[in-house]
C-alpha cells in the first residue's frame, strides 16, 4: 500500500477528519498565539515609540522584560506587588473555599442536619452568578465614604464606618471570591463523600476506631484528590478573575496581575501587559503540571462493585436545629440578600441616602436628564443596554453553538480513537485554553487580531473575534462532557449500527448523540453560561457596537454610575440563573452538575 | 464464648419488612450461611449483628452480652461489639499499604509498634501475601485484595467473623480456592463464622448449618444436607441443589395407609411413605423429585423424550420432556444422548418429597416412588 493509499483509508473514517481538522485549526487558535504574544513581549509598539528613545515601533525591544522584571522600585510596584497580592489572594480564596465548601459538603453527606434539599440548592447558587455578583453586594453593603463617595447600607444603618481594609482590597476579594469557590468545593467533595463506599468507613469502625480517626485517616485521605482539584481550579480562576479584584480593589489602589493587565493594555504599555498575559499563562501551566505530578496513581481507587449502604449518619443533637437555620439565614444572606441590594441600588436617586423619598425608577424607566449621569436613559429605555443584552445573548447562543458542537465531535473523535498519538494531541489542545486566564488570553487576541493575516482580515472590535475567542475558551467543558458521554456509552453500541451498514451521520444523530443527549446539553449549557457572565474575556476586545452587558456593567461601574451597574448587575443575575433554571427544567442539565 | 442469639429480630424500611420476626440461635464454633436470593434480608441481618444497621425491634446477644434491646434501650456501637467483618468489595483503603490496612486496627488498640509487626507479619504469611506488603491495593489483584481484607479482619483477633459474600468478586476457580481456605480457616481460628451468600453451592459446601430466608422471613434453619434431603417447603426445595429439582403438578387418587397413588398428566405413579399420610383423594399436590433421583431404565414405565443434553465429564444433565413437562436428571459417568430420542425412566430413592400446592408449598410427605 503506498502513502496515498494509506492516507485515504485514513480519512475514510470520520473520527479521522475530525481529529485532523481540530488539530489543524486549534494550533492556529490556540498553540500559534502563544508565540505571537511572546514575540510582543520583545517589540516595541505604537504607544510606547515616545517612550522607548530612538525606536520606531516593530522594533526588538528587550526593555518591557527590563522594565517589569528588573528595574528595583519600579518593577515592584508594576509587577511584583501585583503578584505577591495574586498569589496571596489566590490562596487565600482557595483555603476559604475548601474549608466553607468541605465543611459544608460533610455536613450535608454525613450529619442529620435539617433542610439539606433546601440548603444544597441555596449553596450553589453563588457559583451559577457571576462571581463580581457578591463583590459588587459587598460594596453595596461595606463601602465607606472614607476614599470618597457614599457609605454602604451597614454604615447607614448601624453608623459604624467599616476600616478600609473591611470594605476594600485583600480581605474582602478573598471572601468574595472564597465564596463563590465554595459550591465547587462542595460538589466535589460532596460527589466523593456521597459515593464514597460507606464500607470503607465501617469497616475502620469495626477495627476499633474512633469517629475523629475515621474522619482523619479515612474519609479525608479518601476525599484528598478533590481537594487538590478544588484548589487547582480555584487557584488558577482567582489568578486570573479580574472583576472582583477591579471592584473592590480599584478604590484602594490594590493591584493585581489582570488590573495591571488591563490597565498597561489600555494605556500606553501594551508590553508590559502582553509579558504580564506571559507570566500569567506560565503560571497557569505549572499549576497543572504540578496536580499532575501530585496525584498519585497508585492510590487510585479500587473500583470493585458491592452493595454499598447509607453510612450512620452523625448526629448533631441539640446542635441540629440552630445550626439547620443559622445556615438557611447565613445561605439567604448571599444568594438572596445581594440580589435586593442591587434592586434598592438601583432605585435610589441620591446614593447613600436609603430614606423613601430617595426612591425612585428612573435608572430604570427614566428618559434621561442632563443632572444624572450625563444624560444616560434608563436602562429599560436605554438603546445601547438593549444593544448589549442583544450582543450578550446573540454571543452566548453562538459561542455555545459552536463549543458545544466542535466538544461533541472533539469527544466523538478523541475517544474512538484513544491512545493514539493524534487524539492525545487533541485532547491536549482542547483542554489548552483552559490554562489560558481569560485576560491572557483576550491578551493574546488583542495582539493577533489587531492586524490582517493573509486571507483573515484584522477582527480587532469585530463581533467575530468575541465569538471566536468564546468558543476556544469554553470548548474544555465541552470537550470534556464530550468524552466523558463516548467512553461512557462504550465504542459496541455504534459498532453495532455500523456492521449494519448506517451511516457516519445517521449513527450520530440517531443513535449517539440521542442516547447521551443530558450529557451533550450540558456541553452546550456550561459555554452559554459561563459566556453570560464572562467579563475578563472580552473586556480588551470589545468595541463601542459589540459591548455586552458585562463590559457595560463594568464601565458603568467604573465611571460610579452606581445605580446602572446595580441595575444590569441585576439583569445579568436574573438572565443567568432563568437560564440555568430553564435549561435545568427542560433538559436535566444543570451548571452545577457537570462544570469542573 | 460467643454464642450469637437473636430474639423477635425485625427491621423495617419504611412499611416492608426487610427481617421479619428472625428468631436464630448460632452456637459457637460454628459456620452458619445466610442464604438467600438477592434482597431476602440476609445481608441486613449480618449487619445488625454486626452493629452497622439498627433493628427495629427485638434482641441480639453475642456471647451472652446483649448489645441490643430494643425493650431495654441497648445498642452497643460496632466497634464494642469485637466482631470482624468482610465486606463483599474488600473496603480495602485504597489510600494505605497492604501492611497499613492490616496494621490499622491494632494500632486502634494501642498496640507497641513491634508487636503490630510481628502480627501482621505473621497474618501476611498466614494468607501468602507476604511479598505484597508495601503495596497498595490498586496494585493487587482480586484474590491478593481478598486475602489483604481477611489479614485486616483475622489482625485483632474476633471472636466471631462476618462475612457478606465475600467470594462473589473472584473468578470461578479462585472461588473454588477461597472455599477451601475459609473453611481451613474456620478450623484454625476456632472462631464463629457467620456468612452471607446467595450460592447454595457455596452454603452447601461451608456451612455446619444454613439459615435459609425469603422476604425477610426465615425458611428453614438445618445442616446442608438435612436442608437438602428435608426441604421445609417447595421455596426450599427449589433453592437448593444443582441442578434444580424437578417440581411437578400431580393429583391424589387414592390415599391407603402409608401408600398413595398419584396421577401426573396422565400417568400413575404409586407414591410409598414410612409415615402414615394425611393426604385426601382428589387432592392437587407437587411432587418433587432431585435430578439424580431420575434413571434411565429399559423397564422404566415412563416414556420421554430427550430434549438436550449437557454432558460435563463427571456427569451429564438430561433435559427431558414427558408429556410436555420438562424434567431434568442427573446420568453419572461420561456419557451422552442423542437429542430427541425416545427413553424409559424410572424414579429411584426414598427422598421423594410431595408438598402442598398453595403459596406456602409445605412439604406433606416423603417417600418413594415405583
Amino acid at each position: 500500500m503506498n502513502l496515498t493509499q494509506r492516507l485515504k483509508l485514513f480519512l475514510r473514517k470520520p473520527h479521522n477528519v475530525i481529529l485532523v481538522v481540530l488539530f489543524a485549526v486549534l494550533m492556529v487558535l490556540t498553540f500559534l498565539p502563544l508565540i505571537s504574544i511572546i514575540m510582543d513581549t520583545f517589540t516595541v509598539h505604537t504607544s510606547e515609540v515616545m517612550r522607548i528613545r530612538g525606536t520606531h515601533a516593530g522594533d526588538f525591544t528587550l526593555y518591557h522584560w527590563r522594565k517589569v522584571l528588573a528595574d528595583g522600585e519600579n518593577s515592584m510596584s508594576i509587577f511584583y506587588k501585583p503578584l505577591l497580592n495574586t498569589i496571596a489572594i489566590s490562596l487565600a480564596t482557595c483555603a476559604i473555599g475548601i474549608s466553607v465548601g468541605g465543611a459544608f459538603a460533610w455536613l450535608i453527606t454525613r450529619t442529620n442536619l435539617k433542610f439539606k434539599a433546601l440548603l444544597s440548592a441555596l449553596f450553589v447558587i453563588p457559583y451559577i452568578m457571576p462571581a463580581w455578583t457578591l463583590g459588587l453586594a459587598w460594596l453595596n453593603f461595606f463601602r465607606n465614604s472614607l476614599v470618597g463617595g457614599v457609605p454602604g447600607l451597614f454604615t447607614v444603618l448601624t453608623g459604624i464606618t467599616t476600616p478600609n481594609w473591611f470594605a476594600y482590597g485583600f480581605f474582602p476579594i478573598s471572601v468574595v471570591q472564597g465564596l463563590h469557590y465554595a459550591p465547587f468545593a462542595y460538589i466535589l467533595i460532596g460527589g466523593i463523600l456521597k459515593n464514597m463506599d460507606a464500607n470503607l468507613e465501617e469497616a475502620a469502625q469495626l477495627l476499633h476506631a474512633t469517629r475523629w480517626q475515621i474522619l482523619q485517616r479515612i474519609t479525608l485521605p479518601m476525599v484528598k484528590p478533590a481537594i487538590l482539584s478544588t484548589f487547582l481550579l480555584a487557584f488558577s480562576s482567582s489568578m486570573s478573575a479580574f472583576a472582583v479584584p477591579a471592584f473592590l480593589g480599584m478604590p484602594v489602589r490594590y493591584q493585581v496581575l489582570t488590573t495591571q493587565m488591563y490597565r498597561t493594555l489600555q494605556g500606553l504599555n501594551p508590553g508590559y501587559g502582553y509579558l504580564m498575559a506571559l507570566i500569567l499563562i506560565l503560571i497557569g501551566v505549572s499549576i497543572m503540571l504540578i496536580n499532575q505530578k501530585v496525584l498519585d496513581n497508585r492510590k487510585a481507587y479500587t473500583t470493585i462493585t458491592g452493595k454499598s449502604s447509607n453510612v450512620a449518619l452523625f448526629n448533631l443533637r441539640g446542635l441540629k436545629t440552630p445550626l439547620s437555620y443559622c445556615l438557611v439565614v447565613a445561605l439567604l444572606c448571599v444568594t438572596i440578600v445581594p440580589l435586593l441590594t442591587f434592586a434598592i441600588e438601583s432605585f435610589i436617586v441620591e446614593p447613600g441616602n436609603y430614606s423613601l423619598s430617595n426612591f425612585s425608577t428612573v435608572f430604570w424607566t427614566g428618559e434621561g436628564a442632563v443632572d444624572i449621569a450625563n444624560g444616560e436613559p434608563g436602562i429599560l429605555r436605554n438603546r445601547s443596554v438593549y444593544n448589549g443584552l442583544y450582543n450578550s445573548v446573540i454571543l452566548s447562543l453562538v459561542c455555545a453553538f459552536f463549543a458545544g458542537t466542535i466538544g461533541i465531535l472533539a469527544g466523538y473523535a478523541i475517544a474512538r480513537k484513544k491512545g493514539t498519538w493524534l487524539s492525545e494531541a487533541v485532547n491536549h489542545l482542547t483542554f489548552f485554553p483552559y490554562l489560558l486566564p481569560s485576560m491572557a488570553m483576550g491578551a493574546i487576541y488583542l495582539s493577533v487580531f489587531a492586524v490582517p493575516h493573509g486571507p483573515i482580515p484584522a477582527l480587532y472590535g469585530t463581533f467575530a473575534v468575541l465569538a471566536l475567542i468564546g468558543t476556544v475558551k469554553y470548548l474544555p467543558f465541552a470537550t470534556k462532557s464530550g468524552i466523558n458521554a463516548m467512553l461512557q456509552l462504550g465504542g459496541q453500541i455504534e459498532e453495532a449500527a455500523l456492521i449494519m451498514g448506517v451511516g457516519w451521520w445517521k449513527r450520530m444523530t440517531r443513535i449517539i448523540i440521542p442516547i447521551q443527549k443530558t450529557s451533550f446539553l450540558s456541553g452546550y449549557l456550561l459555554p452559554y453560561i459561563s459566556c453570560m457572565r464572562e467579563l475578563s474575556l472580552f473586556i480588551l476586545l470589545i468595541s463601542p457596537s459589540t459591548a455586552v452587558l458585562t463590559t457595560m456593567l463594568f464601565q458603568y461601574n467604573e465611571k460610579g454610575w452606581n445605580q446602572y451597574a446595580n441595575a444590569i448587575n441585576l439583569l445579568i443575575v436574573v438572565v443567568v440563573l432563568l437560564s440555568n433554571y430553564i435549561i435545568n427544567k427542560l433538559t436535566g442539565a444543570s451548571i452545577d452538575k457537570g462544570i469542573g | 464464648m460467643p454464642e450469637i442469639i437473636l430474639k423477635n429480630v425485625t427491621k423495617m424500611y419504611g412499611k416492608s419488612a426487610a427481617v421479619d420476626h428472625l428468631n436464630l440461635n448460632i452456637p459457637d464454633h460454628s459456620f452458619i450461611t445466610l442464604l438467600g436470593p438477592s434482597g431476602c434480608g440476609k445481608t441486613t441481618t449480618l449487619r445488625m449483628i454486626a452493629g452497622l444497621e439498627t433493628p427495629t425491634s427485638g434482641e441480639i446477644s453475642i456471647g451472652g452480652q446483649v448489645v441490643f434491646s430494643s425493650e431495654q434501650g441497648i445498642d452497643v456501637p460496632p466497634e464494642k461489639r469485637n466482631v470482624g467483618f468482610l465486606f463483599q468489595n474488600y473496603a480495602l483503603w485504597p489510600h494505605m499499604t497492604v501492611f497499613e490496612n492490616i496494621a490499622f486496627g491494632l494500632e486502634n488498640l494501642k498496640w507497641p509498634k513491634d508487636k503490630i509487626q510481628e502480627r501482621a507479619a505473621l497474618l501476611m504469611k498466614m494468607l501468602k501475601i507476604t511479598e505484597y506488603g508495601e503495596r497498595y491495593p490498586a496494585e493487587l489483584s482480586g484474590g491478593q485484595q481478598q486475602r489483604v481484607a481477611i489479614a485486616r479482619t483475622l489482625a485483632t483477633g474476633p471472636k466471631t467473623l462476618f462475612m457478606d459474600e465475600p467470594l462473589s468478586n473472584l473468578d470461578a476457580k479462585l472461588r473454588m480456592e477461597m472455599r477451601t481456605e475459609l473453611k481451613r480457616l474456620h478450623m484454625e481460628t476456632d472462631s464463629t463464622f457467620v456468612y452471607v451468600t446467595h450460592d447454595q453451592l457455596e452454603a452447601m459446601t461451608l456451612s455446619t448449618r444454613i439459615c435459609l430466608i425469603k422476604e425477610g422471613l426465615l425458611q428453614q434453619y438445618a445442616p446442608p444436607l438435612t436442608v437438602y434431603n428435608e426441604p421445609a417447603n417447595t421455596f426450599v426445595a427449589d433453592f437448593i441443589g444443582s441442578p434444580n429439582i424437578n417440581l411437578l403438578p400431580v393429583k391424589i387418587q387414592s390415599v391407603a395407609g402409608s401408600k398413595a397413588v398419584l396421577e401426573l398428566n396422565g400417568n400413575t405413579l404409586q407414591f410409598s411413605s414410612a409415615q402414615l399420610l394425611t393426604l385426601q383423594p382428589g387432592q392437587a399436590a407437587i411432587l418433587g423429585i432431585r435430578p439424580e433421583n431420575v434413571i434411565l431404565d429399559p423397564n422404566g414405565e415412563l416414556t420421554a423424550q430427550i430434549y438436550s443434553t449437557l454432558p460435563s465429564g463427571m456427569e451429564t444433565v438430561v433435559r427431558l420432556k414427558l408429556d410436555g413437562m420438562n424434567i431434568t436428571e442427573v446420568v453419572f459417568g461420561s456419557v451422552d444422548f442423542k437429542v430427541n430420542e425416545e427413553v424409559h425412566i424410572k424414579v429411584k430413592s426414598d427422598k421423594n418429597l410431595l408438598f402442598a400446592d398453595d403459596k406456602e408449598g409445605k412439604v406433606l410427605a416423603q417417600g418413594s416412588i415405583y
